[in-house]
């Protein structure tokens, strides 16, 4: 996937104002596909709590870039969350719930936590168009 | 143009945050998106409006909201328990995707819900 060109893309600093800045722009083409509501709300969450994992936890030593895509296929929608920050590893200290990864899973068709080219994590987000609500039951990408 | 989303900064909604008092009891009002961003200041505000009295918090003009809001509210919850002061959130009617994260995470359970301020505003008075 990351090898694909993006339908859209941004390179945004790792801040919590740039999350409000992924959120409309996976809203504005779900507004442009005429994505049912519900869908749409559960893009915007999904994007909104992977792009703040990105913020409040790639960069201990100071904030930098995240990206965001979206691949838009005939049956889903992808959105992608990157961050070249510290990687996958187990969370310490007392920042935050720990609600963000197991919402993105509910909200999601699928989802899979990768490490990023070149260092970082990235979140890879599917969600199907075809009319099914996500089930959350599906704990990653498929064969 | 109506419901159109903009990528320019400048005209990302911003939530706002008011507070207002109705018979000895804060209500502490979100409109718009909330995120990460406002989060800090919503802290700040619940914690005072604890350090007095009972507590509202109305989310029922509220567009969004994420688990950085949910933290500060589930915070907000526990400090009210353990001062004893009355805690009570108004979801409303008005968008499905504010209540739906509650769902999602089971959280309308913990919380003490009504779906108008008033009602919000009797349960804190009488609560804990």
């Amino acid at each position: 996937m990351t090898a694909a060109v993006a339908d859209a893309r941004l390179c945004l600093p790792a801040t919590a104002e740039s999350v409000a800045v992924a959120r409309q722009l996976v809203a504005g083409i779900c507004d442009a596909l005429d994505v049912p509501e519900r869908l749409a709300g559960d893009v915007k969450l999904a994007t909104t709590e992977a792009c703040t994992n990105a913020v409040v936890h790639a960069y201990p030593d100071g904030a930098r870039s995240m990206d965001v895509e979206v691949f838009v296929r005939q049956e889903e929608l992808i959105v992608i969350v990157r961050d070249h920050g510290v990687g996958i590893a187990p969370r310490t200290g007392p920042r935050g719930l720990g609600l963000g990864l197991p919402l993105i899973a509910a909200l999601c068709s699928r989802v899979a936590i990768q490490e990023a080219p070149g260092g970082g994590t990235e979140v890879v987000m599917t969600f199907a168009l075809d009319g099914d609500e996500a089930d959350g039951d599906d704990e990653g990408t498929p064969p | 143009m109506p419901g159109r989303a903009s990528l320019d900064p400048a005209h990302v909604n911003v939530g706002q945050i008011s507070e207002d008092r109705l018979d000895g009891v804060a209500i502490v009002a979100l409109e718009g998106e909330h995120d990460l961003s406002t989060a800090p200041e919503l802290r700040s505000q619940l914690h005072g409006a604890l350090a007095e009295g009972p507590l509202v918090v109305d989310l029922s003009a509220c567009t969004f909201l994420d688990s950085s809001i949910l933290g500060v509210l589930l915070g907000g919850l526990r400090r009210a328990r353990e001062e004893d002061r009355g805690f009570a959130l108004v979801l409303g009617t008005g968008e499905p995707a504010v209540r739906r994260i509650f769902e999602v995470t089971g959280l309308t359970s913990v919380f003490p819900i009504c779906d108008a301020r008033g009602a919000a505003v009797e349960k804190a008075r009488e609560a804990p």
